[in-house]
């Protein structure tokens, strides 16, 4: 089985590869083409600003060889936070980027002046029944969340939702496409299952 | 909802762990010591958030320190805030890819604003949790920088109007009078403060067992508890605290414990 996780300068790799090998899996991280094109399973995380992200992934072509993995060779990727939303359609954190196109969702800052934002800690996720991720994970359990940004999306089907003041997507999976706002590396025994579904997919 | 949280602080110093009272450090214990009676891989369930700082007062080694993290996070799925002497962003990245989800500034909210404002560029407001360490003299919560040794100009509350406007993800508030105590977190003088931040506040300094983290937990806006007190939660004592807070209808997280799931 090969593991790549995506390397483009952002991210919290250690705690994914630690959290990996405590399941039995290797993995490598990598920006090069053939390591992603040529996996079993792509793992995007990221942590920090949309923009800046984005604008690595294009620096180091890295776009064009998750499409071609994701859509030509049908390889299952997770994005993990800011991974997820770069997922997206396109975010409004500094100004606007597009995000990788990979999934119908919108990223924007949270709305409700009541609630504080970062929105910081564990929450509960709704998730979807017959989930491929949330396989033998109980409804509502907590997850370890950590941002200032939240994605929306019209889908209905396969989407995981969480409330800080508003719903926002939790989790998505859509065919080979998966996505996590939450850290399943940082959120115990749960966040380890998950992770493990995600691989046995 | 989102859940409020229990959290950790462990206090290292060149190759050991320590307890600080009132800003001052005795050592505890190195890496095995700390091992034997906190084994974070069997108790991290009890916890929501672990945070290490390096309270080395001369010659940090951020690259040593960066070590001990990934030796310490082995095996530990929950997150973690370091912090100690990040002096760049080179600093902060270091910690990054050694476990690090968060990292912890105090000294340079108030002396580098500049490389706050890039760390909250490159990597997010919720990468930077600030520390904030004060003491009331003459009833007034004057704040200290530099491990608690220098005093600061502004006191409290506009000390605290300034770092809001950095944009950072969270303030570690420390009583340097209360720490290490065991007496309890300094809520009375608090009381007022808690309420004028936007942003998530995580309570430190003084508690001594769990009726002080329930105390600590049952104001409105404070969004998290922590210790320091690597005597007073020795061995089962955090699992038996957490239940205690559980049992008060307290919003925590659940969790299972890994070795019951992972076999």
């Amino acid at each position: 089985m090969k593991i790549t996780i995506v390397d483009y300068g952002m991210g919290n790799i250690y705690s994914l590869q630690s959290a990996l090998k405590f399941l039995g899996f290797d993995s490598i991280c990598s920006n090069k083409s053939e390591d992603i094109i040529n996996a079993d399973k792509v793992i995007l995380p990221g942590v920090g600003s949309f923009k800046i992200a984005m604008d690595n992934i294009i620096k180091l072509k890295i776009d064009k060889s998750i499409k071609i993995a994701v859509k030509e060779h049908n390889i299952p990727i997770l994005g993990i936070c800011l991974g997820m939303q770069l997922l997206g359609v396109s975010s409004t954190e500094d100004g606007f980027s597009n995000g990788l196109n990979l999934f119908e969702g919108e990223v924007t800052k949270f709305i409700d002046q009541s609630v504080k934002i970062p929105h910081v800690g564990f929450n509960n996720v709704n998730h979807p029944v017959n989930s491929t991720l949330f396989k033998g994970i109980k409804m509502n359990s907590d997850f370890y969340f950590v941002h200032s940004y939240k994605m929306t999306t019209n889908k209905t089907n396969g989407i995981g939702l969480t409330s800080n003041g508003e719903n926002f997507v939790a989790s998505f999976e859509q065919g080979n496409i998966f996505g996590t706002q939450f850290h399943p590396e940082k959120s115990q025994t749960n966040g380890l299952l998950l992770i493990k579904n995600f691989i046995t997919f | 909802m989102r859940k409020k949280r229990l959290i950790y602080t462990l206090l290292y110093n060149k190759g050991h762990f320590m307890l600080s009272r009132n800003f001052r450090l005795q050592k505890v214990g190195d890496f095995k010591w700390l091992k034997k009676h906190y084994n974070f891989e069997k108790i991290a369930f009890s916890i929501d958030e672990l945070i290490i700082l390096d309270v080395t007062r001369e010659g940090r080694d951020i690259d040593e320190f960066s070590s001990v993290v990934k030796e310490v996070v082995k095996n530990v799925f929950i997150p973690v805030a370091c912090g100690g002497g990040i002096r760049s962003l080179n600093d902060a990245k270091l910690l990054l890819n050694s476990g690090a989800d968060k990292i912890v500034v105090n000294t340079t909210l108030h002396s580098n604003k500049e490389l706050i404002n890039s760390l909250v560029k490159n990597y997010g407001s919720q990468f930077v949790v600030g520390s904030v360490d004060f003491q009331i003299e003459n009833d007034v919560k004057k704040v200290y920088i530099e491990n608690g040794e220098l005093k600061i100009d502004e006191n409290l509350e506009d000390f605290l109007d300034e770092v809001e406007k950095l944009s950072i993800g969270e303030i570690y508030l420390n009583s340097i009078q209360k720490d290490g105590t065991g007496q309890g977190y300094d809520i009375k003088h608090l009381a007022n403060t808690f309420g004028k931040l936007t942003i998530p506040i995580i309570l430190a300094g003084g508690a001594g067992n769990h009726l002080h983290l329930i105390e600590g937990l049952k104001i409105n806006s404070v969004d998290a508890v922590a210790t320091a007190n690597l005597f007073n939660f020795l061995g089962d004592a955090l699992p038996k605290a957490r239940m205690e807070i559980l049992k008060k209808e307290l919003p925590l997280a659940n969790f299972e414990s890994i070795s019951d799931v992972f076999k």
